[in-house]
């Protein structure tokens, strides 16, 4: 199982376009839509490539002006339960000067 | 809390992506990874691929890089990625990965049409010093008979360590860049314009233009991460305007108001049309051109850097090739003063109806890019790669793009910017800045200019004589010379010049096979490059060692070696440092400099060149200690194996050519600590718009603008006129062809084929056409078909729907698929200033397979 995220720029007056386009893709779901046009997705697919070939088509849609990936991960076992505290991001162990 | 992992993944995902969007959503707070709980190290790390210099961070578990992602706290990105960057942690564990070198032997002897056998690194560097050495001996070779070919993926210290190598140990000038293929007009442009290289803005001023021109750069494919950050701006912003020129429409088009598509160049015309509506307009900014700019009138006959005795050269009087009388005629680079008067009557006769005429573009589009320019109120930002850069006429059409934003005085501060993209991540920061150029010397200095080699012996502690004056063979004319035996010895790295160098069946590979030369290749994969070798050898790259980029806003990034490489790999630092020991001073060098130096009788060249009291100053331990905030007891393969600091006194030794003379780099310590600095770097201070007061350091108060480039302050506009191509369509070659790109693929792909999702999204090359000239060859969608030239030809599928549409008459086929080469098709035409290929046009014909 791969899971990842993107932000999905629409064009000025596209936002329902992209929206219903992104509506139609398996797989992705779309988690907050700012006023300007952005919007924050997740796609999950069951392997690398469709995660690639899906991400690929979000910026075929029409109105997509552009796409960013941010955020990937692979999961082998995407049911188990875990117990989760509020913590940090991944964050390199040196600090700014 | 108790989540599935899907759904704790996912809420990750969600704040990541929030947090760089700059976007709060309710309820999704900033969680822990789970990588982070696993024990795995992360740093900050860059990206190895395009020349947007994005930061990213390294997650690296039991020896392996296992994850990375956009660095939040990076300036450039924050913390986004392209599809590229996404994969990159699979880029060094291709299943082909070279770990052996390997020689072509028969008979347990080197052979040139033998097979590729393992051997040792010394058995390696033992038959390399014999070629090396018989090449210097051989009279029709000689020291310019010692050739490199680079690479603009190259670190800072590799490219300046084989700087030293080719230039102050065997006294050869020929050590060329692949940037050669990629910058080298922006360059020629820079130096011809402002008598300094790199642009003079930054990325900020994505977010301070109005409008935004993009002249042959598909940037939502090839700098995707910028091109966020242009959509953003023109999304947020309702004034905001994007204009993109192309000779064919893309994905950057779809966010364009004003999409001009034009026949291939005649983007010179239409420089010089903005030039004269801004005049006509009276739009000029008087002052400004007054204080700062001066006027010239360029030669024109200057050729299309082909072999001398091809007909266009014959009848060229400025090419500066060798003339019946045996001296050069002319100099292609050649300019003289001329008045405001002069150059507003040289444009005027490029009127609008003559724009039109020349490049097709409708004439409300033209009148609405011009506009944009002439507009005192509207803050214009100009973006350029490889559509300007690789053309016959590359210097001229950048030395034109500058005339436009300096005619308005739209030029460095935020928003106002013509900017010089890059293709590569470090060919600013290494091929440009430590100058591995045939003619070049560090920071912008040249071999012809009898003070800058002085300057550069005293530096490099070598006797008056040392360097050679003689200009060495650049990128193309290395193949050429290969094929003629002038070359004895070629030693390429970090690049594909097999696949990615132009008209590969008429010079390339029969230049490498020539049995007069012995040709090595450093890589980390089997390439088309590696498998045409003589000798393969196997490198370090990316995070198997430390390195530092410099990306196209001048900004300087380094990174800790976060892996060991597998098996005998070793870095190209290593292998240009190591293979020195295998020269005396009396083998590498006349006696007559020599003399000059009797304290480096019966030294090696590693002595003299790198255990110079310089670059070996820093001790071992100083490697622990000036990255102990990254994590403890740090150290890199380089200072193990030599027993120094070695990438702290290479760079501290190169930096001195820098300091104080406008190209000031932070202290060394500083860039491992930071997320890069824009040079110049002063007081601590980096530099985000030059050669104005109040940003740039260099520029003194009271002054304004000053283009301290040339000694006067004063840039130069110039007149040049259109001309057409090297080679155009005819009746049976009657396309254009245009080479380029995809976003899923870097370059030659030797990197993104082997992630396999990226493989999988875009596995094989196909040629664009449009659909009437499909129909008119009988053709249809996903047909194979034979695309060839006068020099080869290739197969492959025919698309004529998806992101690339060119009009009827080109076709556009990237680069990146080794199985269908298509620089068998691509001529070997160069602008003759900056011997930059034109890998945009050439005429070539279609028919079904």
């Amino acid at each position: 199982m791969n899971i990842s995220s993107a932000i999905v720029h629409a064009g000025p007056g596209q936002l329902p376009v992209v929206q219903a386009g992104l509506a139609g893709l398996e797989g992705v779901e779309v988690h907050a839509v700012s006023p300007e046009g952005k919007l924050i997705v997740t796609i999950e697919s069951a392997d690398d490539g469709s995660n690639v070939a899906i991400y690929e088509e979000i910026g075929r849609l029409q109105g997509v002006m552009s796409t960013a990936m941010v955020y990937h991960q692979i999961e082998s076992e995407p049911d188990l339960e875990v117990s989760v505290e509020a913590g940090r991001r991944a964050e390199p162990q040196i600090k700014e000067i | 809390m108790k989540l599935t992992r899907r759904e704790f993944i996912k809420s990750n995902a969600v704040a990541a992506a929030a947090a760089s969007a700059g976007m709060s959503i309710p309820g999704v707070a900033l969680a822990a990874t789970p990588q982070s709980e696993e024990g795995v190290r992360w740093d900050k790390g860059v990206c190895r691929y395009c020349g947007t210099g994005c930061g990213v961070l390294v997650g690296v578990k039991d020896g392996r890089v296992v994850a990375t992602q956009g660095d939040p706290d990076a300036p450039v990105n924050k913390g986004l990625n392209c599809v590229k960057g996404y994969f990159l942690s699979k880029i060094m564990y291709g299943k082909d990965r070279l770990t052996k070198p390997l020689l072509r032997m028969k008979d347990g002897k080197f052979d040139k049409n033998g097979e590729f056998a393992p051997i040792t690194w010394d058995a390696a560097f033992d038959i390399m010093a014999d070629k090396v050495k018989a090449t210097l001996k051989e009279p029709t070779q000689g020291a310019n008979g010692v050739a490199m070919f680079g690479s603009g993926q190259w670190t800072v210290w590799e490219g300046y360590a084989a700087v030293k190598l080719m230039k102050a140990g065997f006294r050869s000038n020929s050590i060329d860049p692949n940037a050669r293929h990629c910058m080298a007009s922006a360059v020629a442009g820079f130096m011809r314009t402002f008598g300094i290289d790199e642009p003079m803005g930054c990325y900020d001023d994505a977010e301070h233009a109005d409008v935004f021109a993009l002249w042959g750069a598909n940037m939502a494919e090839m700098h995707p991460i910028l091109w966020s950050r242009i959509t953003n701006r023109r999304l947020t912003a309702n004034h905001v305007k994007i204009h993109v020129l192309s000779t064919f429409s893309h994905r950057s088009c779809e966010l364009a108001d004003n999409e001009l598509i034009f026949k291939p160049q005649s983007d010179l015309a239409i420089l010089n049309y903005i030039c004269n509506y801004i005049i006509q307009n009276k739009a000029v900014n008087q002052e400004f051109v007054k204080k700062n700019v001066g006027f010239f009138q360029g030669v024109t006959d200057i050729g299309y850097g082909l072999r001398p005795n091809h007909p266009l050269e014959q009848v060229a009087n400025n090419n500066g090739y060798p003339g019946a009388d045996g001296k050069p005629k002319g100099d292609p680079n050649k300019h003289t003063p001329i008045t405001f008067d002069d150059f507003a009557k040289f444009v005027s006769e490029y009127t609008l109806d003559k724009a039109h005429e020349i490049s097709g573009v409708p004439k409300e589009k033209l009148e609405a890019l011009a506009k944009a320019y002439a507009d005192p109120k509207v803050k214009v930002t100009s973006y350029w790669t490889m559509g300007f850069n690789q053309h016959t006429r590359g210097t001229w059409v950048n030395n034109m793009i500058y005339n436009v934003h300096l005619l308005v005085g739209k030029i460095s501060e935020p928003g106002n910017s013509p900017f010089s993209l890059t293709g590569q991540p470090s060919a600013c920061g290494t091929a440009r800045e430590v100058g591995t150029f045939a003619h070049r010397l560090p920071a912008d200095m040249v071999i012809f200019n009898p003070k800058h080699r002085e300057m550069t012996e005293k530096l490099w502690k070598l006797p008056a004589g040392a360097l050679s004056a003689q200009m060495g063979y650049h990128a193309v004319a290395q193949s050429r010379m290969l094929k003629d035996g002038k070359i004895g010895f070629y030693w390429t790295s970090t690049t594909n010049n097999m696949q990615a160098g132009p008209n590969v069946n008429g010079e390339i590979y029969p230049g490498w096979r020539n049995p007069k030369a012995f040709v090595v290749v450093s890589d980390v994969y089997p390439t088309v490059s590696a498998m045409s070798a003589d000798l393969i050898l196997p490198c370090a790259m990316w995070m198997e060692k430390e390195g530092m980029f410099g990306n196209a806003e001048r900004r300087g990034q380094m990174w800790r070696q976060q892996v060991k490489a597998p098996g005998d790999c070793k870095s190209d630092l290593w292998q240009y440092m190591e293979f020195s020991k295998r020269f005396k001073m009396e083998d590498v060098w006349p006696a007559d400099v020599l003399a000059k130096a009797p304290e480096y009788k019966g030294k090696t060249l590693y002595e003299v060149l790198y255990a110079n009291g310089q670059v070996n100053k820093f001790p071992k331990d100083e490697t622990a200690k000036v990255n102990a905030h990254a994590f403890a007891g740090y150290t890199n393969d380089e200072s193990e194996a030599f027993g120094y600091y070695v990438q702290k006194g290479l760079f501290e030794e190169y930096a001195a050519f820098g300091r104080g003379h406008a190209h000031d780099l932070a202290p060394f310590d500083t860039y491992h600590k930071v997320r890069g600095m824009r040079w110049p770097v002063v007081d601590g201070k980096e530099t985000l718009w030059r050669f104005r007061e109040g940003y740039d350091p260099y520029v003194k108060k009271g002054e304004g603008v000053r283009f301290y480039g040339y000694p006067d302050g004063k840039a130069k506009i110039f007149a040049l006129p259109y001309q057409p191509a090297a080679e155009m369509p005819d009746k049976e070659y009657d396309l254009w062809l245009c080479t380029g790109r995809v976003l899923e693929h870097w370059h030659t792909g030797s990197m993104t084929r082997r992630a396999p999702e990226l493989y999988k999204s875009f596995p094989d090359a196909v040629v664009w056409m449009h659909p009437k000239d499909a129909e008119k060859r009988g053709l249809k969608r996903n047909d194979v078909v034979k695309v060839s030239t006068r020099r080869g030809e290739i197969s492959l599928r025919v698309d004529t729907k998806g992101r690339n549409k060119p009009p009827e008459g080109l076709i556009f086929i990237p680069f990146f698929d080794e199985h269908r080469l298509v620089n068998k098709l691509t001529l070997d035409a160069t602008c003759p200033i900056s011997k930059e290929t034109d890998f945009k046009k050439c005429a070539a014909k279609v028919v079904k397979a």
